[in-house]
């Protein structure tokens, strides 16, 4: 037995429970009163009543609770950083451990799709407004689907040829598998929602132009960043949306080199990371410039790569790439201002976080200092009729959070509709 | 090195190196499995029950109930007496008591009529069975004439003690079944008949699930299902109330009960012992783990003489007997209210469901602090609270209220209110 995973690019990380495991960890769960577990979810998942669901044997009525509050619950299930939210306020953690409430919400979603159930239905009498979502990831599917649900016509722009955003195209099938996401996106689309995929805002449709009553912007965060050192044009540098796309789509035709160097510390580059293993990298390391502590990764992501045998460096920034035409070292500064590293390698992916893209061509909304759309809580912007949620807005956070802010902006969007006195 | 207690135990005249024993079942029904028990240390074995009549068995034949993931809570059997030729199994006995000369064999018997029941006797003596049991207590016969239809019957049992009892001087053995308002009766009858001890108890008649594709029970044989019999961990209560109650019985006296149901640990069997019970019997533990559970058995034994100076099973066996008392001569004169560990409370907030849905509405709860308060007065002293939190040392027996009205009937004596010791 190898001391290190050895897994394929697209086998799942984690297998998913049984009804007779699923039971087991039901039976865990204490089954709290006022269930602090339920108030741990940005996206106000109740965990407390859909585990008692599974341990009452109603998996499918777990599945209800699960859907009819997120849209994204299969998505959400994988990904989620349960262990800073609603796994965080187990009460179980006072015991020994805390109840696997993600996997749990995985089981269940994996049962509505087992049983074929159609959980959300849109009214058949539709509102005559119409809304424009720009952009297929979390923050417009949940705008999209909350909309949907109460009648409202709605049609999603994406200048890609697959739904999902980040979803689809920036994480690794490991750790979420395109049929999951598929299977979430599915429920949009029997909501009515149109897609049109392939279809840039503001290059192949200008939305000011069509007669939409309201426009919802969840475009996510798609610059890519370098940082500002020597030797970034070189043959092998990488940014981990062009590193992680390309992955995604190529999948094993994909050779990402063989000695990998991955310079972050959150999700992304632990995905990053994954990927150049599972894609046959014989190397991979990752070098962040902070601590493990400070790293926003999930302690649990940090755990998989270092079982998947990737290595990672702490306390190093990136100096300077070196090579002729093709990277052929990278170079690290300690933070101490003492050490320093210099790192054999043919491939460098910089997983450092993402900027907006250009928003002035989608929208003459007023824009935030890093170039985001400026958006309250409830996702309105300066303008009557634009709304705005998830990376957009908020600089990059979770999917979790993107739902929630998602969802809040439907509901902001309707007050707006119901005022301007649509039917 | 390990601790090993001497666990023999004399049992109707026959000195036992231990009292766990096989019951007449599936475990125990050729030489092959037998022997194998027999070096994983059973003391004994009630052989697979023998009759001249042939059952023929059906496909499934087992079901199982569970709760909350945790299979075999109960577990359910449509399978009848032995379905090998009479004299095969009867050979099989009197090798197994030859080659293992320390072991006890008891033959296990069901007749049709008492001309059977003499015969299997007869033959069972000259297999050199140490002792014979009656099966009067199948209950998923597929013949009336046999079981459950006859140990419920007094008449049928005495007729039928008395034909073992007066062909062989074999002591004899009168299994009994669950399937009765009061085990006693039937149990005298036998005693009537000439038995020297009971067994108790046989399964009990159940339907565990009902399947609902082909809308009958479990088993599901050919689209259809019987009633039969349930054992195992669920059935362990029932069975030491039936034993403790014929141990009681006064016209049942120095009659020595061997107790079944449900026993899969050392505790379970030491508990059978507490009550009276001289010899233990197990199938479905072995049927769900197989015969090594008597490893612990004999450990777990020895392990709890040890700690508390019990150098033979005698020095216990019955001293929970006289302890089970009349509902009416229950002390009823205080109240132990509860006491909380609120540093080991993990705020779960169990306790307060139950206390206000299931009992006196005595534990308020802090909504903030997700901590439970306790209204002494409305405390009724249940322990409710007490069986539901997750939370080992947490909620625990604490102050005894005593309660002055009820206190005067008794001159205002307060005894020591004896507690249970140790919560797990």
């Amino acid at each position: 037995m190898s001391k290190v995973v050895k897994a394929k690019y697209t086998a799942e990380a984690v297998a998913g429970f049984t009804h007779r495991t699923a039971m087991e960890e039901a039976a865990r769960c204490l089954l709290c009163l006022d269930a602090p577990c339920s108030k741990g979810c940005p996206a106000g998942t109740d965990p407390g009543k859909f585990i008692r669901s599974i341990r009452f044997r109603n998996a499918k009525g777990a599945a209800e609770t699960i859907r009819e509050n997120n849209i994204l619950g299969g998505t959400c299930a994988r990904i989620c950083p349960y262990d800073h939210l609603c796994e965080e306020f187990c009460s179980r953690c006072g015991i020994d451990r805390p109840i696997e409430i993600g996997k749990l919400q995985r089981y269940a979603m994996e049962q509505e799709k087992a049983y074929k159930m159609q959980i959300l239905k849109a009214p058949a009498k539709k509102k005559n407004a119409r809304v424009a979502c720009v952009g297929a990831g979390p923050a417009s599917l949940a705008c999209a689907a909350e909309l949907a649900k109460e009648g409202y016509r709605v049609t999603i722009f994406e200048k890609e040829e697959k739904p999902g955003g980040v979803l689809t195209y920036g994480i690794t099938p490991s750790r979420l598998p395109q049929a999951v996401v598929d299977q979430d996106i599915a429920q949009v689309k029997k909501l009515g929602v149109k897609f049109v995929m392939n279809t840039e805002v503001g290059k192949d449709v200008n939305l000011e132009e069509m007669d939409f009553d309201a426009v919802f912007v969840g475009a996510g965060l798609w610059g890519t960043r370098l940082p500002d050192i020597k030797g970034t044009d070189l043959k092998g540098v990488y940014t981990a949306i062009d590193f992680l796309k390309t992955a995604r789509t190529k999948k094993t035709e994909f050779k990402p080199g063989k000695a990998v160097v991955v310079v972050g510390g959150g999700d992304v580059a632990i995905d990053c990371a994954v990927s150049a293993k599972l894609l046959g990298a014989e190397d991979v390391k990752i070098v962040y410039r902070r601590t493990l502590e400070e790293a926003p990764a999930n302690m649990d992501e940090w755990h998989y790569a270092m079982s998947l045998g990737i290595g990672v460096t702490t306390n190093m920034a990136p100096a300077e790439l070196m090579g002729e035409k093709k990277l052929a070292f990278a170079v690290f500064n300690g933070r101490d201002k003492k050490s320093g590293l210099k790192l054999a390698c043919d491939t460098i992916v910089f997983a450092i976080g993402q900027k907006p893209e250009d928003m002035k061509k989608i929208t003459s909304a007023k824009l935030n200092e890093k170039g985001g759309i400026a958006a309250k809580s409830t996702g309105k912007t300066n303008l009557a009729k634009v709304f705005a949620a998830g990376d957009i807005v908020n600089g990059g956070k979770t999917v979790v959070e993107a739902v929630a802010e998602g969802k809040e902006a439907a509901y902001s969007i309707m007050k707006y509709l119901e005022k301007k006195g649509v039917k | 090195m390990a601790v090993k207690k001497d666990l023999s135990i004399e049992y109707l005249g026959v000195q036992c190196e231990n009292p766990f024993f096989l019951s007449s079942s599936p475990v125990g029904s050729d030489y092959d499995m037998v022997a194998k028990c027999y070096e994983e240390g059973w003391g004994g074995v009630f052989y697979k029950t023998v009759g001249f009549w042939i059952p023929d068995e059906c496909s499934p034949r087992f079901d199982q109930n569970n709760k909350e993931g945790l299979p075999w809570v109960g577990f359910k059997n449509m399978e009848m007496i032995s379905d090998k030729p009479t004299e095969y199994n009867f050979q099989q006995m009197r090798k197994l008591k030859r080659d293992y000369p320390d072991k006890i064999m008891v033959a296990s018997i069901m007749g049709e009529n008492e001309k059977e029941w003499r015969e299997l006797a007869i033959m069972a003596e000259q297999a050199e069975a140490d002792l014979i049991e009656g099966n009067f207590s199948c209950p998923q016969m597929t013949t009336h004439a046999m079981g459950s239809d006859v140990g419920t019957n007094p008449e049928l049992v005495e007729k039928y003690s008395k034909a073992v009892s007066q062909a062989t001087k074999v002591p004899f053995i009168a299994k009994m079944t669950p399937n009765i308002t009061t085990m006693e009766i039937a149990a005298q009858a036998a005693v009537r008949g000439g038995a020297k001890g009971v067994s108790a108890i046989n399964t009990i008649k159940s339907i565990t699930n009902i399947d609902f594709e082909n809308n009958t029970g479990m088993p599901v044989v050919d689209g259809k299902s019987s009633i039969s019999g349930y054992s195992g961990a669920a059935v362990r209560p029932i069975a030491l109330r039936f034993c403790a109650q014929m141990l009681q019985d006064k016209k049942l006296k120095n009659i020595p009960v061997s107790g079944i149901g449900g026993i899969e640990t050392w505790r379970d069997a030491v508990e059978f012992l507490m009550i009276g019970c001289r010899n233990i019997q197990v199938t479905t533990a072995i049927m769900q783990y197989g015969y090594r559970i008597v490893e612990d058995m004999i450990s777990g034994t020895s392990h709890f003489m040890d700690e508390r100076g019990y150098e033979k099973l005698d020095d216990f066996v019955g001293l929970a007997l006289p302890n089970l008392v009349p509902a009416e001569e229950i002390r009823r004169t205080f109240k132990i209210l509860p006491s909380f560990d609120l540093k080991k409370c993990i705020g779960c907030g169990r306790c307060y469901v139950s206390c206000y849905d299931g009992a006196h509405q005595a534990i308020g709860w802090d909504e903030k602090k997700r901590r439970p308060t306790l209204d002494e007065k409305k405390c009724v002293g249940c322990h409710l609270c007490l069986n539901v939190c997750p939370v080992q040392g947490c909620i625990g027996a604490g102050e005894v209220k005593w309660l002055p009205d009820k206190l005067k009937k008794f001159g205002d004596k307060r005894n020591k209110v004896a507690m249970k010791h140790f919560y797990e």
